[in-house]
């Protein structure tokens, strides 16, 4: 086989099998037409070899047929993929934190943050690949969305952000708040817990006075990071890495929290609200107490859902380089 | 990569994206007679407008696939030739097209007069 029918079998290889073999045709016509008049009608190897390569790389050559072949997505698809995608990822957090917040306080099966984690880095991976899958699909049939449509609307942009500024009254109050929540449990950690009733009985806190430490390091580096914010009088790229490694300690405080709280409840026999509905008939005292500690868990998992997510929320942004438009919302204090 | 690569490289690309947008003009109107491709591309060639194969037959598909051309195989020489001609409706789009050609050629005088051109200013020099 000559150099000039292994260059054209080459090219075909990257042709879409529909005009395949047409197209091959016509450049076998057209890379002779060119050399007989170059070089005669017995052009020599190097002759050949070098005009191939003025010719350009078969793989080359073929992408210039079929330029939308040389994506997975090409670009008409692209927007919605991406749309979809980020929905796809929010319904499956979504769905994973519903179904571990059912598990661990209706159920009261034992609470593993690591778990929770791993099985977000499996399911999260596989619903993407499964979407990628089918946008590849999509692309190889050529489809092609019509996204836009309808007319657009300059009213409908959304207002220009104070994006540098931040907050100070929302900083302030929880500066103060953080100070009062950090006197408490310095001077008076035995005040933690509840009272049935104003005047009845108080019932301690044994699980956030067995992490106080961690405790009072969080509400420590979340007070410090108010007054860095407020000193510095705008948001930067160092101090939104700041406030998330400051979420990321507090999400690990309030997982040890709710653990803690989990074995406590567990160990009495109401490690979920379900068990704690069926016990009340047997226990007589200290009723109180399991319904104030289950208050408590759900209290941390609801906080520590939500520290979550704003974390994902604003390393998203950070990825996106966009978070330099928006204000970081600050949540209260982990113990609060 | 050094600076004058990169503004070499730079310069190749603008001049690709500004050329490839006459190709089309070009290759239609040259197709008032039918011609295979590689007698195109010497007809281009002939007339100062130098074009590679490889951008060439993709265009001229993509210009058959909106239906501004027409081809048809010819086997009667000695290999089998694809030829192209251009369509009622590619007609019309030339037409147009060199309407919007001159005018915009004229707006592009008023623009550039007074801006040397490189060859120019070495000549001179």
């Amino acid at each position: 086989m000559s150099l000039i029918d292994r260059y054209i079998q080459e090219v075909g290889r990257h042709l879409p099998r529909k005009n395949r073999a047409d197209i091959k045709t016509e450049l076998l016509s057209s890379v002779v037409d060119t050399l007989e008049d170059r070089f005669g009608t017995e052009p020599s190897e190097s002759e050949v070899e070098d005009f191939l390569k003025e010719f350009g790389q078969p793989r080359e050559v073929a992408a210039a047929y079929f330029p939308e072949g040389q994506y997975l997505i090409g670009p008409s698809l692209y927007p919605l993929f991406r749309m979809i995608a980020w929905i796809v990822v929010a319904a499956v957090l979504g769905a994973q934190l519903l179904a571990w917040g059912v598990a661990v306080f209706i159920a009261g099966e034992s609470f593993s943050i690591l778990e929770l984690l791993g099985s977000m880095l499996t399911s999260i991976p596989v619903s993407l690949g499964w979407l990628v899958l089918t946008f590849i699909i999509l692309q190889r049939f050529e489809v092609k969305p019509d996204l836009d449509d309808e007319p657009w609307d300059p009213q409908s942009l959304p207002q220009v952000n104070e994006e540098e500024d931040i907050k100070r009254g929302e900083l302030i109050f929880g500066l103060v708040f953080g100070i009062l929540i950090l006197a408490l449990v310095f001077f008076f950690p035995q005040w933690i817990g509840f009272v049935t009733a104003p005047g009845g009985k108080f019932y301690p806190n044994p699980v956030i006075i067995q992490y106080l430490g961690w405790v009072k390091a969080s509400l420590v580096a979340g007070i410090g990071l108010n007054i860095y914010l407020l000193w510095q009088g705008r948001r930067s790229p160092v101090s939104r890495l700041v406030k998330i490694a400051e979420n990321l300690f507090s999400i690990f405080v309030l997982a040890l929290l709710v653990q803690g709280h989990n074995t406590w409840l567990a160990a009495r026999g109401a490690g979920g609200f379900f068990d704690t509905l069926e016990s009340i008939s047997s226990i007589t005292g200290g009723i109180w107490e399991l319904v104030g500690m289950h208050a408590f868990r759900m209290a941390f998992g609801v906080a520590l859902i939500v520290t979550v997510i704003e974390t994902l929320v604003m390393l998203y942004r950070i990825v996106r380089g966009k978070v330099q438009a928006r204000t970081i919302t600050v949540l209260p204090p982990a113990s609060a | 990569m050094s600076k004058e690569n990169e503004l070499s490289e730079m310069y190749n690309k603008l001049t690709q994206e500004l050329r490839r947008g006459i190709l089309v003009l070009a290759a239609l109107s040259q197709l008032k007679e039918e011609k295979y491709g590689y007698a195109l591309i010497n007809s281009l060639a002939e007339k100062g407008l130098d074009i590679e194969q490889g951008t060439l037959y993709p265009l001229l598909r993509r210009l058959e696939s909106q239906g501004l051309l027409d081809s048809e195989w010819n086997v009667e020489g000695s290999r089998p030739r694809r030829y192209y001609l251009i369509s009622p409706e590619g007609t019309r789009t030339l037409e147009d097209l060199a309407g919007e050609w001159r005018s915009l050629t004229n707006v592009m005088e008023k623009l550039l007069d007074g801006i040397s051109i490189e060859g120019e200013q070495n000549e001179s020099n």
